[in-house]
Protein backbone atom coordinates (compact mmCIF):
# COMPACT_ATOMS: atom_id res chain seq x y z
CA UNK A 1 0.00 0.00 0.00
CA UNK A 2 1.83 3.11 -1.24
CA UNK A 3 1.31 6.77 -0.45
CA UNK A 4 0.06 7.40 -3.99
CA UNK A 5 -2.62 4.71 -3.65
CA UNK A 6 -3.78 6.15 -0.32
CA UNK A 7 -3.81 9.72 -1.66
CA UNK A 8 -5.76 8.73 -4.80
CA UNK A 9 -8.23 6.68 -2.74
CA UNK A 10 -8.94 9.67 -0.51
CA UNK A 11 -9.24 11.92 -3.57
CA UNK A 12 -11.86 9.53 -5.01
CA UNK A 13 -13.66 9.63 -1.63
CA UNK A 14 -13.74 13.44 -1.69
CA UNK A 15 -14.97 13.61 -5.28
CA UNK A 16 -17.64 10.97 -4.59
CA UNK A 17 -18.84 12.98 -1.57
CA UNK A 18 -19.15 16.05 -3.83
CA UNK A 19 -21.04 14.23 -6.58
CA UNK A 20 -23.45 12.49 -4.19
CA UNK A 21 -25.36 15.66 -3.26
CA UNK A 22 -23.57 19.04 -3.50
CA UNK A 23 -22.30 19.06 -7.10
CA UNK A 24 -23.79 17.47 -10.21
CA UNK A 25 -25.36 14.18 -9.03
CA UNK A 26 -23.93 12.57 -12.18
CA UNK A 27 -23.72 9.13 -10.47
CA UNK A 28 -19.90 9.01 -10.61
CA UNK A 29 -20.26 8.54 -6.84
CA UNK A 30 -22.05 5.19 -7.32
CA UNK A 31 -20.18 2.18 -5.88
CA UNK A 32 -19.57 0.50 -9.26
CA UNK A 33 -17.92 3.63 -10.67
CA UNK A 34 -15.76 4.39 -7.62
CA UNK A 35 -14.82 0.69 -7.33
CA UNK A 36 -13.68 0.63 -11.00
CA UNK A 37 -11.61 3.78 -10.40
CA UNK A 38 -10.03 2.28 -7.27
CA UNK A 39 -9.45 -1.03 -9.10
CA UNK A 40 -7.41 0.89 -11.68
CA UNK A 41 -5.49 2.73 -8.94
CA UNK A 42 -4.70 -0.46 -6.96
CA UNK A 43 -4.19 -2.69 -10.02
CA UNK A 44 -6.81 -5.32 -9.01
CA UNK A 45 -9.96 -4.86 -11.06
CA UNK A 46 -11.39 -8.31 -10.19
CA UNK A 47 -11.67 -7.68 -6.44
CA UNK A 48 -12.83 -4.09 -6.98
CA UNK A 49 -15.66 -5.11 -9.35
CA UNK A 50 -16.76 -8.02 -7.11
CA UNK A 51 -17.27 -5.58 -4.21
CA UNK A 52 -18.54 -2.77 -6.44
CA UNK A 53 -21.23 -4.97 -8.03
CA UNK A 54 -22.67 -6.10 -4.67
CA UNK A 55 -22.68 -2.58 -3.22
CA UNK A 56 -24.12 -1.20 -6.48
CA UNK A 57 -27.10 -3.56 -6.40
CA UNK A 58 -27.82 -2.52 -2.81
CA UNK A 59 -27.28 1.19 -3.57
CA UNK A 60 -29.65 1.02 -6.56
CA UNK A 61 -32.35 -0.61 -4.41
CA UNK A 62 -31.97 2.06 -1.70
CA UNK A 63 -34.45 4.83 -2.44
CA UNK A 64 -34.93 8.18 -0.69
CA UNK A 65 -38.52 7.37 0.36
CA UNK A 66 -40.33 10.09 2.34
CA UNK A 67 -38.24 11.94 4.91
CA UNK A 68 -35.80 9.05 5.34
CA UNK A 69 -32.14 9.86 4.61
CA UNK A 70 -30.84 6.88 2.59
CA UNK A 71 -27.54 5.14 3.35
CA UNK A 72 -24.47 7.05 2.17
CA UNK A 73 -23.24 4.71 -0.58
CA UNK A 74 -20.89 7.37 -1.97
CA UNK A 75 -18.71 6.89 1.12
CA UNK A 76 -19.68 3.25 1.63
CA UNK A 77 -18.66 2.34 -1.94
CA UNK A 78 -15.21 3.90 -1.59
CA UNK A 79 -14.57 2.47 1.89
CA UNK A 80 -15.78 -1.03 0.89
CA UNK A 81 -13.74 -1.26 -2.32
CA UNK A 82 -10.61 0.30 -0.76
CA UNK A 83 -10.80 -2.02 2.26
CA UNK A 84 -11.11 -5.12 0.04
CA UNK A 85 -8.27 -3.96 -2.22
CA UNK A 86 -5.95 -3.19 0.69
CA UNK A 87 -6.69 -6.57 2.33
CA UNK A 88 -6.31 -8.50 -0.96
CA UNK A 89 -2.99 -6.77 -1.66
CA UNK A 90 -1.52 -8.24 1.56
CA UNK A 91 -2.42 -11.90 0.84
CA UNK A 92 -2.00 -12.85 -2.84
CA UNK A 93 -4.13 -16.07 -2.77
CA UNK A 94 -7.57 -16.50 -4.45
CA UNK A 95 -9.11 -17.61 -1.14
CA UNK A 96 -7.78 -14.50 0.62
CA UNK A 97 -9.20 -12.40 -2.22
CA UNK A 98 -12.68 -13.81 -1.59
CA UNK A 99 -12.28 -13.18 2.15
CA UNK A 100 -11.19 -9.60 1.39
CA UNK A 101 -14.22 -9.10 -0.88
CA UNK A 102 -16.58 -10.31 1.88
CA UNK A 103 -15.04 -8.01 4.48
CA UNK A 104 -15.00 -5.15 1.96
CA UNK A 105 -18.74 -5.54 1.30
CA UNK A 106 -19.56 -5.72 5.01
CA UNK A 107 -17.26 -2.75 5.72
CA UNK A 108 -18.87 -0.78 2.88
CA UNK A 109 -22.39 -1.44 4.19
CA UNK A 110 -21.40 -0.44 7.73
CA UNK A 111 -19.69 2.73 6.43
CA UNK A 112 -22.75 3.59 4.31
CA UNK A 113 -25.04 3.17 7.34
CA UNK A 114 -22.82 5.11 9.76
CA UNK A 115 -22.32 7.85 7.15
CA UNK A 116 -25.95 8.99 7.49
CA UNK A 117 -25.37 11.06 10.68
CA UNK A 118 -22.47 12.85 8.93
CA UNK A 119 -24.73 13.77 6.00
CA UNK A 120 -27.33 15.07 8.49
CA UNK A 121 -24.63 17.04 10.36
CA UNK A 122 -23.60 18.77 7.11
CA UNK A 123 -27.22 19.65 6.38
CA UNK A 124 -27.59 21.20 9.84
CA UNK A 125 -24.36 23.20 9.33
CA UNK A 126 -25.82 24.48 6.05
CA UNK A 127 -28.80 25.94 7.94
CA UNK A 128 -26.45 28.43 9.62
CA UNK A 129 -24.81 29.14 6.28
CA UNK A 130 -28.21 29.88 4.67
CA UNK A 131 -29.22 32.27 7.47
CA UNK A 132 -25.86 34.05 7.24
CA UNK A 133 -26.14 34.38 3.43
CA UNK A 134 -29.62 35.89 3.63
CA UNK A 135 -28.53 38.41 6.28
CA UNK A 136 -25.40 39.29 4.26
CA UNK A 137 -27.50 39.83 1.11
CA UNK A 138 -29.85 42.16 2.98
CA UNK A 139 -26.79 44.00 4.32
CA UNK A 140 -25.61 44.57 0.72
CA UNK A 141 -23.03 41.79 0.20
CA UNK A 142 -23.70 40.54 -3.38
CA UNK A 143 -21.01 37.86 -3.10
CA UNK A 144 -22.60 36.13 -0.08
CA UNK A 145 -24.27 33.40 -2.14
CA UNK A 146 -21.03 32.47 -3.91
CA UNK A 147 -19.14 32.43 -0.57
CA UNK A 148 -21.80 30.20 1.02
CA UNK A 149 -21.60 27.75 -1.89
CA UNK A 150 -17.79 27.66 -1.76
CA UNK A 151 -17.91 26.93 1.97
CA UNK A 152 -20.50 24.15 1.57
CA UNK A 153 -18.54 22.47 -1.25
CA UNK A 154 -15.28 22.58 0.75
CA UNK A 155 -17.09 21.18 3.82
CA UNK A 156 -18.58 18.28 1.81
CA UNK A 157 -15.22 17.41 0.24
CA UNK A 158 -13.41 17.55 3.59
CA UNK A 159 -16.12 15.49 5.31
CA UNK A 160 -15.93 12.82 2.56
CA UNK A 161 -12.13 12.57 2.72
CA UNK A 162 -12.02 12.54 6.54
CA UNK A 163 -14.78 9.96 6.90
CA UNK A 164 -13.14 7.60 4.39
CA UNK A 165 -9.72 8.03 6.05
CA UNK A 166 -11.08 7.37 9.56
CA UNK A 167 -13.18 4.39 8.41
CA UNK A 168 -10.20 2.77 6.67
CA UNK A 169 -7.90 3.51 9.60
CA UNK A 170 -10.33 1.69 11.92
CA UNK A 171 -11.46 -1.17 9.64
CA UNK A 172 -8.12 -2.15 8.07
CA UNK A 173 -6.24 -3.12 11.26
CA UNK A 174 -9.41 -4.72 12.67
CA UNK A 175 -10.01 -6.99 9.66
CA UNK A 176 -6.45 -7.76 8.45
CA UNK A 177 -5.86 -10.58 11.01
CA UNK A 178 -9.12 -12.24 9.88
CA UNK A 179 -7.94 -12.47 6.27
CA UNK A 180 -4.59 -13.84 7.41
CA UNK A 181 -6.01 -16.40 9.87
CA UNK A 182 -9.50 -17.35 8.72
CA UNK A 183 -9.53 -16.87 4.95
CA UNK A 184 -10.95 -20.37 4.32
CA UNK A 185 -14.01 -19.75 6.50
CA UNK A 186 -14.49 -16.25 5.13
CA UNK A 187 -14.18 -17.38 1.51
CA UNK A 188 -16.94 -19.96 2.17
CA UNK A 189 -19.06 -17.21 3.67
CA UNK A 190 -18.42 -15.11 0.53
CA UNK A 191 -19.58 -17.98 -1.71
CA UNK A 192 -22.87 -17.94 0.21
CA UNK A 193 -23.29 -14.21 0.89
CA UNK A 194 -22.47 -12.83 -2.59
CA UNK A 195 -25.43 -14.45 -4.44
CA UNK A 196 -27.73 -13.79 -1.46
CA UNK A 197 -26.86 -10.08 -1.46
CA UNK A 198 -27.20 -9.74 -5.24
CA UNK A 199 -30.51 -11.67 -5.23
CA UNK A 200 -31.87 -9.56 -2.38
CA UNK A 201 -31.03 -6.30 -4.16
CA UNK A 202 -32.30 -7.45 -7.58
CA UNK A 203 -35.62 -8.57 -6.07
CA UNK A 204 -36.08 -5.11 -4.55
CA UNK A 205 -35.42 -3.51 -7.95
CA UNK A 206 -37.73 -5.91 -9.76
CA UNK A 207 -40.48 -5.29 -7.21
CA UNK A 208 -40.16 -1.53 -7.81
CA UNK A 209 -40.27 -1.97 -11.61
CA UNK A 210 -43.10 -4.52 -11.84
CA UNK A 211 -45.59 -2.73 -9.52
CA UNK A 212 -48.05 -5.63 -9.76
CA UNK A 213 -48.34 -5.39 -13.55
CA UNK A 214 -48.49 -8.81 -15.18
CA UNK A 215 -47.05 -7.61 -18.50
CA UNK A 216 -43.88 -6.39 -16.79
CA UNK A 217 -43.52 -9.66 -14.87
CA UNK A 218 -43.86 -11.47 -18.20
CA UNK A 219 -41.12 -9.27 -19.71
CA UNK A 220 -38.83 -10.25 -16.80
CA UNK A 221 -39.59 -13.96 -17.27
CA UNK A 222 -39.08 -13.80 -21.06
CA UNK A 223 -35.77 -11.92 -20.66
CA UNK A 224 -34.59 -14.45 -18.07
CA UNK A 225 -35.44 -17.39 -20.34
CA UNK A 226 -33.91 -15.85 -23.49
CA UNK A 227 -30.80 -14.72 -21.58
CA UNK A 228 -30.36 -18.15 -20.01
CA UNK A 229 -30.76 -20.00 -23.34
CA UNK A 230 -28.35 -17.60 -25.09
CA UNK A 231 -25.71 -18.16 -22.40
CA UNK A 232 -26.19 -21.94 -22.45
CA UNK A 233 -25.82 -22.07 -26.25
CA UNK A 234 -22.73 -19.83 -26.15
CA UNK A 235 -21.09 -21.84 -23.34
CA UNK A 236 -17.57 -23.20 -24.10
CA UNK B 1 -27.25 29.60 -14.87
CA UNK B 2 -27.22 25.99 -16.11
CA UNK B 3 -23.78 25.48 -14.55
CA UNK B 4 -24.96 27.01 -11.29
CA UNK B 5 -27.90 24.59 -11.28
CA UNK B 6 -25.29 21.83 -10.87
CA UNK B 7 -24.65 23.21 -7.37
CA UNK B 8 -28.34 23.59 -6.49
CA UNK B 9 -27.98 21.15 -3.59
CA UNK B 10 -24.57 22.32 -2.31
CA UNK B 11 -26.17 24.20 0.58
CA UNK B 12 -29.15 21.81 1.05
CA UNK B 13 -30.47 22.10 4.61
CA UNK B 14 -33.55 21.09 6.60
CA UNK B 15 -34.82 24.66 6.98
CA UNK B 16 -34.83 25.99 3.39
CA UNK B 17 -33.73 22.86 1.49
CA UNK B 18 -32.64 24.13 -1.98
CA UNK B 19 -33.55 27.78 -1.32
CA UNK B 20 -30.01 29.16 -1.25
CA UNK B 21 -28.96 27.17 -4.32
CA UNK B 22 -32.02 28.38 -6.21
CA UNK B 23 -31.19 32.02 -5.45
CA UNK B 24 -27.57 31.52 -6.56
CA UNK B 25 -28.67 29.90 -9.83
CA UNK B 26 -31.07 32.78 -10.47
CA UNK B 27 -28.51 35.52 -9.67
CA UNK B 28 -27.23 36.05 -13.29
CA UNK B 29 -30.81 36.56 -14.54
CA UNK B 30 -31.64 39.05 -11.78
CA UNK B 31 -28.44 40.98 -12.52
CA UNK B 32 -29.78 41.59 -16.04
CA UNK B 33 -33.42 42.11 -15.12
CA UNK B 34 -33.20 44.30 -12.00
CA UNK B 35 -31.00 47.35 -12.56
CA UNK B 36 -31.24 48.79 -9.03
CA UNK B 37 -28.65 47.05 -6.78
CA UNK B 38 -30.64 47.29 -3.54
CA UNK B 39 -33.81 45.96 -5.20
CA UNK B 40 -31.84 43.14 -6.80
CA UNK B 41 -30.31 42.06 -3.49
CA UNK B 42 -33.77 42.18 -1.91
CA UNK B 43 -35.11 39.87 -4.64
CA UNK B 44 -32.15 37.51 -4.17
CA UNK B 45 -32.73 37.44 -0.40
CA UNK B 46 -36.41 36.63 -1.03
CA UNK B 47 -35.42 33.70 -3.27
CA UNK B 48 -33.32 32.15 -0.46
CA UNK B 49 -36.63 31.10 1.18
CA UNK B 50 -37.77 27.45 1.22
CA UNK B 51 -37.72 25.70 -2.13
CA UNK B 52 -37.43 22.01 -2.97
CA UNK B 53 -37.77 19.90 -6.07
CA UNK B 54 -36.01 17.10 -7.92
CA UNK B 55 -32.56 18.60 -8.70
CA UNK B 56 -32.39 17.68 -12.42
CA UNK B 57 -35.79 19.16 -13.29
CA UNK B 58 -34.99 22.19 -11.09
CA UNK B 59 -33.37 23.71 -14.21
CA UNK B 60 -36.87 24.10 -15.69
CA UNK B 61 -38.07 25.84 -12.51
CA UNK B 62 -35.06 28.18 -12.52
CA UNK B 63 -35.69 29.14 -16.17
CA UNK B 64 -39.44 29.57 -15.65
CA UNK B 65 -38.87 31.69 -12.52
CA UNK B 66 -36.42 33.89 -14.45
CA UNK B 67 -39.16 34.40 -17.08
CA UNK B 68 -41.58 35.38 -14.29
CA UNK B 69 -38.99 37.79 -12.88
CA UNK B 70 -38.80 39.40 -16.34
CA UNK B 71 -42.60 39.85 -16.29
CA UNK B 72 -42.40 41.24 -12.75
CA UNK B 73 -39.70 43.73 -13.84
CA UNK B 74 -42.07 44.81 -16.66
CA UNK B 75 -44.89 45.26 -14.11
CA UNK B 76 -46.92 42.30 -15.41
CA UNK B 77 -46.63 40.11 -12.27
CA UNK B 78 -46.42 40.67 -8.51
CA UNK B 79 -44.34 39.03 -5.75
CA UNK B 80 -47.20 36.92 -4.39
CA UNK B 81 -48.14 35.34 -7.73
CA UNK B 82 -44.47 34.69 -8.50
CA UNK B 83 -44.01 32.89 -5.17
CA UNK B 84 -47.18 30.83 -5.77
CA UNK B 85 -46.12 29.71 -9.25
CA UNK B 86 -42.60 28.91 -8.01
CA UNK B 87 -43.96 26.71 -5.20
CA UNK B 88 -46.36 24.94 -7.57
CA UNK B 89 -43.55 24.29 -10.08
CA UNK B 90 -41.36 22.90 -7.28
CA UNK B 91 -43.85 20.33 -6.04
CA UNK B 92 -45.06 19.26 -9.51
CA UNK B 93 -41.54 18.86 -10.90
CA UNK B 94 -40.53 16.93 -7.77
CA UNK B 95 -43.36 14.43 -8.28
CA UNK B 96 -42.37 13.85 -11.92
CA UNK B 97 -38.59 14.04 -11.44
CA UNK B 98 -38.41 11.68 -8.46
CA UNK B 99 -40.22 8.98 -10.43
CA UNK B 100 -38.22 9.52 -13.62
CA UNK B 101 -34.69 10.07 -12.30
CA UNK B 102 -34.46 8.53 -8.79
CA UNK B 103 -36.90 5.63 -8.99
CA UNK B 104 -36.50 4.57 -12.63
CA UNK B 105 -33.54 5.93 -14.61
CA UNK B 106 -30.99 5.54 -11.79
CA UNK B 107 -31.76 1.81 -11.21
CA UNK B 108 -31.93 1.15 -14.98
CA UNK B 109 -28.52 2.82 -15.49
CA UNK B 110 -27.13 0.77 -12.59
CA UNK B 111 -28.45 -2.43 -14.18
CA UNK B 112 -26.85 -1.43 -17.51
CA UNK B 113 -23.50 -1.13 -15.74
CA UNK B 114 -23.97 -4.37 -13.80
CA UNK B 115 -24.66 -6.35 -16.99
CA UNK B 116 -21.01 -5.76 -17.94
CA UNK B 117 -19.54 -5.72 -14.43
CA UNK B 118 -20.73 -9.27 -13.59
CA UNK B 119 -18.52 -10.51 -16.44
CA UNK B 120 -15.60 -8.63 -14.87
CA UNK B 121 -15.64 -5.76 -17.35
CA UNK B 122 -14.80 -2.32 -15.95
CA UNK B 123 -16.61 -0.66 -18.89
CA UNK B 124 -19.79 -1.27 -16.88
CA UNK B 125 -18.90 1.82 -14.84
CA UNK B 126 -18.80 3.92 -18.02
CA UNK B 127 -22.12 2.48 -19.22
CA UNK B 128 -23.76 3.39 -15.88
CA UNK B 129 -22.56 7.00 -16.07
CA UNK B 130 -23.38 7.36 -19.80
CA UNK B 131 -26.90 5.84 -19.46
CA UNK B 132 -27.84 8.26 -16.69
CA UNK B 133 -26.16 11.42 -17.92
CA UNK B 134 -27.49 11.33 -21.48
CA UNK B 135 -30.82 12.51 -20.10
CA UNK B 136 -29.68 14.03 -16.79
CA UNK B 137 -27.07 16.42 -18.20
CA UNK B 138 -29.22 17.16 -21.24
CA UNK B 139 -32.11 18.36 -19.05
CA UNK B 140 -29.77 20.18 -16.68
CA UNK B 141 -28.03 22.14 -19.42
CA UNK B 142 -30.96 22.75 -21.77
CA UNK B 143 -33.68 22.96 -19.10
CA UNK B 144 -32.97 26.57 -18.08
CA UNK B 145 -33.41 27.85 -21.64
CA UNK B 146 -36.53 25.72 -22.08
CA UNK B 147 -38.05 27.07 -18.84
CA UNK B 148 -37.12 30.65 -19.79
CA UNK B 149 -38.81 30.40 -23.21
CA UNK B 150 -42.02 28.69 -22.01
CA UNK B 151 -42.37 30.16 -18.51
CA UNK B 152 -44.74 28.30 -16.14
CA UNK B 153 -46.33 26.64 -19.22
CA UNK B 154 -43.24 24.42 -19.39
CA UNK B 155 -45.09 22.02 -17.12
CA UNK B 156 -48.04 21.45 -19.46
CA UNK B 157 -50.03 18.28 -20.06
CA UNK B 158 -47.88 17.23 -23.06
CA UNK B 159 -44.72 17.36 -20.92
CA UNK B 160 -46.34 15.28 -18.18
CA UNK B 161 -47.50 12.70 -20.71
CA UNK B 162 -44.01 12.47 -22.23
CA UNK B 163 -42.46 11.91 -18.79
CA UNK B 164 -45.07 9.27 -17.89
CA UNK B 165 -44.43 7.42 -21.17
CA UNK B 166 -40.69 7.53 -20.54
CA UNK B 167 -41.12 6.19 -16.97
CA UNK B 168 -43.28 3.30 -18.22
CA UNK B 169 -40.81 2.45 -21.00
CA UNK B 170 -37.84 2.54 -18.64
CA UNK B 171 -39.66 0.34 -16.10
CA UNK B 172 -40.23 -2.33 -18.79
CA UNK B 173 -36.57 -2.04 -19.82
CA UNK B 174 -35.61 -2.43 -16.13
CA UNK B 175 -37.66 -5.67 -15.87
CA UNK B 176 -35.88 -7.06 -18.95
CA UNK B 177 -32.47 -6.00 -17.61
CA UNK B 178 -33.09 -7.78 -14.27
CA UNK B 179 -34.09 -10.94 -16.18
CA UNK B 180 -30.96 -10.90 -18.35
CA UNK B 181 -28.77 -10.15 -15.31
CA UNK B 182 -30.16 -13.12 -13.36
CA UNK B 183 -29.53 -15.34 -16.41
CA UNK B 184 -25.95 -14.05 -16.67
CA UNK B 185 -25.37 -14.72 -12.98
CA UNK B 186 -26.66 -18.27 -13.31
CA UNK B 187 -24.59 -19.01 -16.42
CA UNK B 188 -21.38 -16.94 -16.44
CA UNK B 189 -18.94 -16.93 -19.37
CA UNK B 190 -16.77 -19.66 -17.80
CA UNK B 191 -19.63 -22.21 -17.47
CA UNK B 192 -22.44 -23.18 -15.09
CA UNK B 193 -22.30 -21.91 -11.52
CA UNK B 194 -22.27 -24.41 -8.64
CA UNK B 195 -25.66 -25.46 -7.26
CA UNK B 196 -24.89 -23.63 -3.99
CA UNK B 197 -24.60 -20.35 -5.89
CA UNK B 198 -27.86 -20.93 -7.79
CA UNK B 199 -29.71 -21.90 -4.61
CA UNK B 200 -28.33 -18.88 -2.72
CA UNK B 201 -29.29 -16.53 -5.58
CA UNK B 202 -32.83 -17.97 -5.59
CA UNK B 203 -33.00 -17.62 -1.80
CA UNK B 204 -31.77 -14.02 -2.07
CA UNK B 205 -34.47 -13.24 -4.65
CA UNK B 206 -37.09 -14.81 -2.37
CA UNK B 207 -35.95 -12.87 0.70
CA UNK B 208 -35.81 -9.71 -1.44
CA UNK B 209 -39.43 -10.09 -2.61
CA UNK B 210 -40.64 -10.61 0.96
CA UNK B 211 -38.64 -7.69 2.38
CA UNK B 212 -39.63 -5.37 -0.48
CA UNK B 213 -43.21 -5.31 0.87
CA UNK B 214 -42.10 -3.00 3.70
CA UNK B 215 -39.91 0.11 3.62
CA UNK B 216 -38.13 -0.86 6.86
CA UNK B 217 -35.72 -2.45 7.59
CA UNK B 218 -33.90 -1.05 4.54
CA UNK B 219 -32.25 -3.37 1.95
CA UNK B 220 -28.86 -2.50 3.46
CA UNK B 221 -30.00 -3.48 6.96
CA UNK B 222 -31.30 -6.78 5.58
CA UNK B 223 -28.04 -7.33 3.69
CA UNK B 224 -26.00 -6.68 6.85
CA UNK B 225 -28.12 -9.23 8.72
CA UNK B 226 -27.81 -11.81 5.93
CA UNK B 227 -24.04 -11.25 5.68
CA UNK B 228 -23.56 -11.66 9.43
CA UNK B 229 -25.58 -14.90 9.36
CA UNK B 230 -23.42 -16.25 6.51
CA UNK B 231 -20.22 -15.49 8.46
CA UNK B 232 -21.61 -17.10 11.64
CA UNK B 233 -22.87 -20.15 9.72
CA UNK B 234 -19.48 -20.84 8.12
CA UNK B 235 -17.52 -19.88 11.26
CA UNK B 236 -19.23 -22.35 13.60
CA UNK B 237 -19.83 -25.09 11.03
Amino acid sequence: MSGVEIALTLLVAGLAALDATPVGQTLVSQPLVTAAALGAVWGDMGTALAVGAVLQVLAASTLPVGARTPEDYASGGVVGAALALALAAREPFPMARDAAALLGCLGGMVAATLGVPIVKWQRRRNEGLARWAEAALRAGDAGALASAHRAAVVLAFAAGVTYAAVSLAVLLPATAPLVGGASLKLSRAWALAQPLWIGLGLAQLLHAFVQRRLTRAAVFAAALLVGWLTRIVGMP
Amino acid sequence: MALRCMCLQATWNYERQQGLGFAWALQPALERLVADRAARLERLAAHTAYFNTQPTLASLAVGATAALEARRAAGEADDASLARVKAALGSSLAALGDRLFWFTLRPVAALGGLLLAVDGRWEGALVLVACYNGLHLGVRVLGVGWGWRRGPAVLDEAFRRRVERLVRGLAVLGCAAVGVLVAMLLVPVAGMRPVVFQAALAAGLGVGFVTAQRARPSPTEWALGVGTLCVLATWFR
